[in-house]
């Protein structure tokens, strides 16, 4: 794994017993020794569990105007926040309006936003701001210097209080903390479709933020998580991976984003070519599959027509559902195929696989649970 | 990572599964390795009792959370029983690889040929 990007916890992944591998260019626990994809994200549908996320890239965004120049550039509106909340939004090109990336924007004031976008587009999307910024905006990578962690699941207050951490503030908001000395930003947000927290720290004080979260999670019953069990995860959300539901090929429009674009503003990267796309109604969407049968769609598969004949779309993430124990996917349809309730076929591995069209998520958004619900 | 268990006393492939003689049919299932490499298996599906499978070719898959493999035949032969378990605990291949997750039970055509797979020191050696 030569060449990749090492977290401040990597040493420790690998004393857990953690298979890493290559995300984004960096070196991530995939699962853990013990534990496992479907146990990882059991510990989370169930009780907590701790992820190390600090491969996702972070961007200060600073000076006067720095947050009306993120506005006029990405998707979301961010009038429809104040100060102390997160957005999602989505980064555009601003000619053909696929998606350079999805992120996370923290609004701290009109002059100072962190922007968290994932790891292997970071760089881009500073390169692009950076391209677009007055003389009195400072766009600042942080992406080393600030480490990310994620408690998930419904026990995750117990865990954070027992650090003396703050909780209990509206989803999509944060908290600024101060933690043995380290400044700490908790936001109430994930990635999980459970209750959770965020929590962006100072690289060189994350090992110990991570130590004492684990023995409070472990406390709770709950596991270290990796990526594995992040993608079982957000899949059964039906929330979107960039390089798979979301990319320069496709347009927020088809990924059914529309929400989180403000169609209303006077200017955002690529709001011609989508608002056209939006009239006229896109040309492909993106829906979710249920497996009727025995088999997992995998991401690359065809889905043909109820009959079996004509290609209607792509696989973009599939895997085994482990709260429903079945076969799940995300898949990119033909405008004509994505009436919902009605019958597909995925070719795996020249197999037909019967999947129902359905509108994501496939299982309950808990995001917004009360504490231990 | 845990230790990989190689027993001494069964057979092995290149393509990591093992073999247990038991009088003249022969155990088959995939290797401790094998079932480390793929994490969680989900889905086991195997040949119908009475087809035939020939030695190095598919016959099977192993599906886990990540990724799909391919359970090859050991032997050219003739396959007895498949593990019942398997449909509904396919997770009896994670904890279990050499016992209750065996897969098929199979009648070789010429017994002597389970000689010409790997023993435990081979396998042992190949996987480093």
């Amino acid at each position: 794994m030569d060449g990749l990007l090492r977290t401040p916890l990597s040493d420790r992944h690998e004393a857990l017993g953690a298979r890493l591998g290559d995300f984004g260019g960096w070196y991530m626990p995939i699962e853990y020794d013990g534990g496992g994809v479907l146990r990882e994200h059991r510990s989370v549908r169930g009780g907590v569990g701790l992820f190390d996320v600090s491969h996702l890239g972070k961007l200060a965004v600073t000076g006067p105007g720095a947050a009306a120049l993120v506005d006029s550039a990405l998707t979301n509106a961010l009038d429809r926040i104040g100060p102390g909340r997160a957005q999602y939004t989505l980064c555009c090109d601003e000619w053909t309006g696929g998606v350079v990336d999805d992120l996370l924007v923290y609004l701290r004031s009109a002059d100072d936003v962190l922007l968290v976008p994932n790891a292997a587009n970071c760089a881009e999307v500073g390169r692009r701001l950076a391209a677009a910024v007055p003389a009195t905006v400072e766009i600042t990578d942080l992406h080393q210097r600030l480490g990310v962690l994620a408690v998930q699941g419904p026990r995750c207050d117990e865990v954070l209080t027992g650090l003396g951490l703050p909780v209990g503030h509206p989803y999509l908001s944060f908290v600024e903390a101060v933690w043995h000395g380290a400044a700490v930003t908790v936001c109430r947000s994930g990635y999980t479709g459970e209750r959770g927290y965020e929590l962006i720290a100072p690289a060189g004080d994350l090992p110990k933020l991570w130590d004492a979260l684990l023995d409070a999670v472990r406390d709770c019953g709950g596991l270290p998580c990796g990526l594995g069990a992040r993608d079982t995860l957000r899949t059964e959300l039906g929330y979107p991976l960039h390089g798979h539901e979301l990319s320069l090929e496709i347009t927020p429009v088809q990924a059914g984003l529309g929400w989180a674009v403000g169609w209303r503003k006077p200017a955002f990267w690529g709001r011609d070519v989508l608002t056209a796309e939006r009239a006229a109604g896109p040309g492909r969407l993106l829906r979710g599959l249920v497996a009727l049968d025995r088999g997992i769609p995998r991401a690359g598969m065809t889905v043909l027509d109820g009959a079996g004949g004509t290609p209607v779309g792509t696989v973009t993430s599939g895997t085994f559902s482990p709260t429903l124990e079945h076969g799940i996917a995300l898949a990119l349809l033909d405008a004509g195929s994505t009436a919902l309730d009605t019958e597909v076929v995925v070719d795996v591995r020249g197999r037909p696989l019967r999947c129902r069209v359905v509108r994501p998520p496939f299982v309950e958004d808990r995001t917004k649970a009360e504490p231990g619900a | 990572m845990a230790e990989i268990a190689v027993p001494g006393d069964l057979h092995y492939t290149r393509d990591h599964e093992w073999v247990r003689v038991e009088g003249d049919l022969v155990r088959m299932g995939i290797t401790d390795f094998a079932q480390d490499a793929l994490g969680d298996v989900v889905y086991v599906n195997l040949p119908a009792p009475g087809s035939r499978v020939s030695a190095g070719t598919a016959c099977g898959e192993v599906e886990s959370t990540k990724s799909v493999s391919d359970v090859f035949a050991p032997l050219d032969g003739t396959v007895v029983e498949t593990n019942p378990q398997l449909g509904t605990a396919p997770e009896l291949v994670n904890s279990d690889a050499y016992g209750q997750g065996w897969m098929i039970l199979l009648r070789p055509d010429a017994p002597a040929a389970v000689e010409g797979l790997i023993d435990a020191d081979g396998y042992r050696a190949m996987l480093g």
